[in-house]
């Protein structure tokens, strides 16, 4: 099994639309599952077109913990608040509060408790599901409850789902950024897509999701989306990647039809039969740096 | 002295632009403050064409394993709910430096005081100036995964400096967690940027919500209005008892000044206006 991961540092630069015709693609060959490891806002079902309803099975999940006070048994020392590093304690009229946005789940506050008065609980605090897309394969999805914390373990627990199903081949769509959760996304791929656009805010993230991608040692690949809104920015992108001897899969033109596309809840290869040579000649690029 | 800040849940909404254009506008009359909070992606300075001088270092602590005091005990590493202390059977343990927090429980747990504090570099705090605009970014260093840390340090340095300005504004991240919570905490009022397709209603009502849980007053721009169905926007505002406060449309111009660095014209005053 070989995992693929699209990542982008800058968001909206396109990759869910990207991930979603290159699954498409790559299932005409392969068993192929993909997995949404954007669980702060998961799209990827979405331009699949899976609603709500079709998904199979939506279970909760807890991969945190938080605590409880027992104001009762409070001897009011001041232990927890001072030695949370998180800030994650208030202290209202000489009792602590919890505010809950900021706990880590770290446990530091109940072991350092001399009177027992906090307790630790799971929380749920995302949901896991998958579906089956009308293309034939699966995909994984969750997404992390309001104000809960921990979104690196949830994608973790997104990626092992798919690891376990027969598939040849997970492709997973990361968040924007490069923190927590894109280092879970990335931890372990056989190969990253890293998606860009022809402005200077796009190739500065490029280049700070490129150095997370050496970091691991992952070979990877640029797709220039949006390339002919500004040339010179294009030139400058491709001029960098020939340096650093990383691989351009493709240049995509600005087209108003990625909108329509996702307007239309279908990804772009279905909703355009014009990009259908494209994102074939993309996967066969993947395939052959994986060796599939 | 008024906090604004900028979110929108989906990336690549138009969150840099509107912030950017509200900073600038703001900066004809006032004093500014313009806050990057995307400290996974600062890119700010970039449309503001501003050469950034470093601040601070933003350092986290982690534990140092004095191993003459260690008696391989293995507590430190059971204590840690992160995994970043590993301890085979009756060998010393070892730190996973990425994976720390900080958050203190391996030092706690020592029965041997084998633990001490030393620190690493998670991100670094930058300034500088242009248009008028006081700009504080937030940069996380590659392959740190706790970017709210940084987000943190920005605030506590706003909060000693917002004295001097009448506007703050603050620029988040993509997505509706941790780093975007912190930086909306501080917030008076927050502007949502949004587009109008299925992905950008899909996670604006994300933020809404959360919004709405944080009791913050918001408003909601859509950019790249006229390409897409900005009925399924409205659809959700109704939800919320929203208006849409602020059309953009899509223009080649934007994406042009957008590229070169230039500040982007809109008349955006009128929305952080009205109460």
């Amino acid at each position: 099994m070989k995992t693929i991961t699209v990542l982008s540092g800058k968001g909206g630069v396109g990759k869910s639309s990207i991930t979603a015709s290159l699954a498409v693609a790559m299932s005409k060959e392969n068993k192929i599952i993909c997995a949404d490891c954007d669980v702060d806002a998961s799209n990827l079902a979405l331009v699949l077109g899976v609603k709500e309803k079709d998904y199979s099975e939506w279970k909760d999940i807890s991969t945190n913990q938080k605590v409880r006070f027992d104001l009762d048994k409070c001897g009011s020392c001041r232990k927890c608040v001072d030695n949370c590093y998180f800030n994650a304690i208030d202290w209202i009229n000489n009792r602590p509060r919890l505010r809950e946005y900021s706990c880590e789940g770290c446990g530091v506050c109940e072991m350092l408790c001399p009177q027992n008065a906090i307790s630790p609980y799971q929380v749920k605090n995302a949901k896991l599901g998958h579906s089956r897309t009308r293309f034939g394969f699966d995909v994984v999805s969750a997404q992390l409850k309001m104000g809960e914390s921990g979104s690196g373990k949830v994608v973790s627990e997104v990626r092992s789902l798919a690891a376990k199903s027969p598939a040849d081949i997970v492709l997973v769509d990361a968040a924007a950024g490069i923190g927590c959760p894109v280092i879970a996304s990335v931890v372990g791929s056989d190969y990253i897509i890293a998606v860009t656009e022809p402005s200077p805010s796009a190739f500065s993230d490029l280049k700070r999701a490129l150095r997370l991608a050496s970091h691991f040692r992952i070979p990877c690949g640029i797709i220039v989306n949006k390339f002919d809104l500004n040339k010179s920015q294009t030139g400058k992108i491709l001029r960098f990647a020939r340096r650093s001897k990383i691989d351009v899969l493709a240049k995509i033109p600005y087209d108003k039809s990625f909108t329509y596309a996702l307007v239309n809840l279908e990804p772009l290869i279905v909703y355009d039969r014009s990009y259908t040579s494209m994102f074939h000649e993309i996967r066969d690029k993947v395939k052959q740096n994986i060796g599939l | 002295m008024s906090i604004i800040g900028i979110t929108g849940g989906k990336g690549g909404t138009g969150k840099s632009t509107v912030a950017t254009a509200l900073a600038y506008e703001l900066a004809k009359e006032y004093n500014v403050l313009l806050v990057d909070a995307d400290v996974d992606c600062p890119n700010d300075h970039l449309l503001l064409g501003i050469k950034r001088c470093k601040v601070k270092a933003v350092m986290q602590r982690i534990p140092i394993f004095d191993l003459k005091k260690c008696s391989r005990c293995g507590l430190c590493s059971k204590a840690c709910r992160n995994n970043a202390v590993v301890s085979i059977k009756g060998k010393y343990p070892l730190l996973m430096q990425p994976q720390c927090n900080g958050c203190g429980a391996c030092f706690f747990k020592c029965p041997s005081d084998a633990i001490s504090w030393g620190e690493k570099e998670i991100g670094r705090i930058y300034s500088g100036k242009n248009h008028n605009i006081n700009l504080l970014s937030g940069e996380l260093a590659v392959n740190e995964p706790v970017s709210e840390l940084v987000v943190n340090s920005l605030n506590k340095i706003m909060e000693t400096k917002k004295k001097q300005y009448d506007f703050v504004v603050i620029d988040t991240a993509a997505g509706t967690h941790c780093p975007v919570i912190t930086a909306l905490e501080k917030c008076d009022k927050v502007i949502a940027v949004t587009e109008p397709t299925p992905l950008g209603a899909h996670d604006l009502k994300l933020i809404l919500d959360l919004l709405k849980h944080m009791g913050k007053e918001t408003r909601v721009i859509v950019n790249r209005s006229d390409i897409g169905e900005i009925r399924i926007v409205k659809n959700l505002l109704k939800k919320y008892r929203l208006g849409i406060s602020k059309k953009i449309r899509f223009s080649k111009k934007i994406l042009e000044s957008y590229s070169k660095g230039t500040p982007i014209k809109l008349d955006l005053t009128g929305i952080i206006g009205e109460s």
